[in-house]
């Protein structure tokens, strides 16, 4: 652990423990589908499409609410599956496996929040 | 230090009653969740009637639920609620209110409609393109995309989830209201009643099935989140028209400070409201819309950051994405302005034809609607003074009327005016009733989420017996899609049963009988099998099958329609024409031949 990781040392910031959750969930996500059996697969399908694409970006952002922060996590995964998914039917490239990028985008940029650590992106003004 | 035996025995005795409330409220959750669970499992679907659940619900259901009720109120009541036993108890109680039917008909997807939805995602599924541009699903498609990815990772079909989806709508719609709530309030407790009272003003409105919809409304939430938390702008923009900002003093005196942001953080909050304001444009028709018309009227009252550039934006994006799609518009909804008459375009579905339970549960909710927004309208007009401290909430909460003034949306547009003004009118009425004194608000909050709750649940358990659907009468349309040639002629006497839930539904003529008013056109009478096989055979197909069912049963006695149904399912019975392909304890299949 390097000086520049207080985030690490302080996981109970709302974003520090989004990006706990973004890396928890993306690893989860990737471990239950790995899985046999249709009740792990499926919730590691809805995992991935909830969790590590928006903890991704919420890890940077702080809303001053954990449960903005947490909702705002859900529904960006969403909204960014919803658009990923419909832009893969629009140009007729259906590859559903390539989900999985999400996992990778919220461990990335997840761990990138801890290592770096500090004050969330943008904070506001004091 | 050792204190005398006398104060530790006086000290014992002080904290008994105190540590005593303590385990109340956790004892009535772990009761209420048992009671309503206990009940729910002696309810029989079979005894559940015209009135609904409620009617056919047995004691300990009632209790159940009555234990959340008073166990979330007491909690509020305390001078330090616990958050984490408030969250529980709403969890608890959006459980319990949206699992119940899924339960009671072992997670068979309640409505007729979420089946085409399902279809619609197994299509792509399975073809992985749109496969009818004349389809308004499949060319707003971003729900059904994502439920097909997830179906597919998953390895599991949507129907093994489907009905699940009001539960988990809910559920995140509620995180995301406490959340929005919450910055909009210092008061501990105003969010959980607020969100309490919304659940119960909510119920019965039943957007939140698996559908477009649903979703977009969740994401419209998000995007409200996020203009609260970081769009807000500190002082509204100086205007030219001196009678606007006259207006915007007025309006908006008292206003609270919203919270402080950073230029940076905006923008970049205007990038996210842009990302998710597409997924939502992409998802359905109408919400993009309703999202549009909530943000105008904030920029209109000067209340967001760079509010005309906000706007622009997403009218950029409503625009850019309906531009080549409006055809479609027009011929199902004639247009996005379909008609300017206000009352027409709010008296909701046309044609509903009022029979005794579904006539009582209607005025049901006629009541809880008014009752909504008649408290909300009294909550903004007892701070004439200081308008300001309600403006955003009073704003958001009566914008959504506007809708009325272009759209009918199929007779669906007073319920999303409803849906869209139920959260600020819930928050408005809980600051009413947060600020009663003494032992009245516990009693008030009591008796008006307990009102709320009662109405909103026989809004949505009324039609339960028409609207869910058995196992077997799924089976047996998952019989007719598996074994059916593809290109033959499936017909419904009554417009109620799971159908189009296959990838390939559109390979299918998929006919209702015209005979049921609700449905448009209603020339045919049932009753003369005759006059039905006439229609058929004019149909053009060699065979056709024509499905019978226990909730085809149930709707037309509910809704009194489709005029000589009943005759219809006796005459073919004994009709050696209308020959029996597949039988289940629910649901018989003819096929018949003729010409």
């Amino acid at each position: 652990m390097t000086v520049r990781s207080p985030a690490l040392r302080q996981p109970r910031t709302r974003t520090g423990l989004t990006a706990w959750a973004g890396i928890a969930a993306s690893v989860a996500a990737v471990a239950l589908l790995a899985v046999p059996g249709r009740a792990p697969n499926l919730a590691g399908a809805f995992l991935l499409a909830s969790v590590p694409v928006g903890a991704a970006v919420m890890c940077w952002v702080d809303s001053g609410e954990g449960l903005v922060q947490a909702g705002l996590t859900l529904v960006l995964s969403l909204a960014v599956t919803a658009i990923v998914t419909a832009i893969m039917i629009w140009l007729t490239v259906w590859q559903p496996r390539a989900l999985f990028a999400f996992a990778v985008i919220g461990v990335v940029s997840c761990a990138a929040r801890l290592v770096r650590g500090g004050r969330p992106c943008c904070a506001e003004r004091r | 230090m050792r204190r005398p035996a006398g104060a530790r025995g006086a000290s014992v005795l002080r904290g008994a009653p105190v540590r005593r409330s303590l385990a109340v409220q956790p004892g009535l959750l772990l009761a209420g969740i048992g009671l309503w669970a206990f009940g729910v499992s002696q309810i029989d679907r079979q005894a559940i009637g015209p009135y609904g659940v409620l009617a056919s619900a047995n004691a300990w259901f009632f209790l159940g639920l009555a234990a959340l009720l008073a166990g979330m109120v007491a909690e509020l009541s305390r001078s330090r609620p616990r958050a984490w036993l408030l969250g529980a108890f709403l969890v608890a109680l959006i459980v319990a209110i949206h699992t119940t039917v899924p339960l009671l008909y072992g997670g068979t997807p309640e409505y007729a409609w979420v089946y085409k939805h399902v279809g619609v995602a197994q299509a792509f599924g399975q073809y992985h393109r749109v496969t009818d541009t004349s389809n308004i699903y499949q060319e707003w498609p971003a729900l059904f995309t994502t439920v097909a990815s997830i179906s597919s990772l998953g390895n599991a079909g949507p129907l093994s989830f489907a009905a699940w989806g009001p539960v988990a709508f809910e559920l995140a719609d509620g995180l995301l209201l406490l959340g929005i709530f919450r910055l909009l309030t210092g008061d501990r407790r105003l969010p959980y009643l607020a969100v309490l009272l919304y659940e119960g003003l909510i119920a019965w409105v039943g957007q939140d099935y698996l559908s477009p919809q649903a979703f977009g409304y969740l994401l419209w939430l998000a995007i409200m989140a996020i203009v609260i938390r970081w769009l807000l702008a500190p002082t509204p923009a100086h205007c030219r028209w001196r009678f606007v900002n006259t207006a915007r003093e007025f309006l908006l005196r008292g206003r609270p400070t919203p919270a402080d942001a950073s230029t940076a953080m905006r923008w970049i909050a205007l990038a996210l409201v842009a990302v998710i304001y597409f997924a939502i444009v992409a998802a359905h028709q109408l919400t993009p819309y309703m999202a549009l018309l909530g943000v105008a009227a904030l920029v209109v009252l000067g209340l967001v950051w760079r509010g005309w550039l906000v706007l622009g934006l997403l009218a950029v994006i409503a625009i850019g994405f309906l531009a080549p799609r409006y055809g479609l518009i027009t011929s199902q909804f004639g247009g996005v302005f379909s008609g300017g008459d206000v009352f027409e375009n709010a008296s909701g579905s046309q044609g509903i034809l009022h029979k005794a339970a579904e006539l009582r549960t209607g005025e049901v909710v006629h009541v809880l609607a008014a009752a909504m927004w008649l408290g909300a309208a009294v909550a903004i007009a007892l701070r004439w003074r200081s308008l300001g401290r309600v403006a955003l909430p009073a704003v958001l909460a009566f914008s959504p009327f506007v809708v009325l003034g272009v759209q009918s949306y199929g007779g669906e547009a007073i319920y999303r005016v409803f849906l869209f003004s139920a959260p600020w009118c819930a928050l408005l009425i809980a600051e009413l009733i947060a600020e009663l004194r003494g032992t009245l608000r516990p009693l008030v909050s009591a008796l008006v989420c307990a009102a709320a709750l009662v109405a909103g649940l026989q809004g949505l358990y009324g039609p339960t017996a028409v609207y869910a659907f058995t196992p077997p009468e799924l089976a047996a349309s998952l019989w007719l899609y598996g074994h059916a040639p593809p290109g033959s002629l499936l017909i419904l006497p009554a417009d109620n049963f799971p159908g189009l839930e296959a990838a390939n539904y559109a390979a299918y003529d998929f006919q209702i009988m015209p005979a049921d008013p609700q449905n448009g056109a209603s020339f045919l009478d049932e009753g003369s099998l005759g006059d039905v096989e006439q229609w058929i055979d004019s149909l053009g197909h060699p065979s056709a099958y024509v499905v019978f069912s226990q909730s085809m049963d149930n709707y037309a006695s509910y809704f009194g329609y489709p005029k000589g149904y009943d005759q219809l399912a006796k005459a073919v019975a004994a009709d050696s024409a209308w020959r029996v392909v597949y039988r289940n304890a629910d649901v018989v299949i003819y096929r018949v031949t003729l010409g």
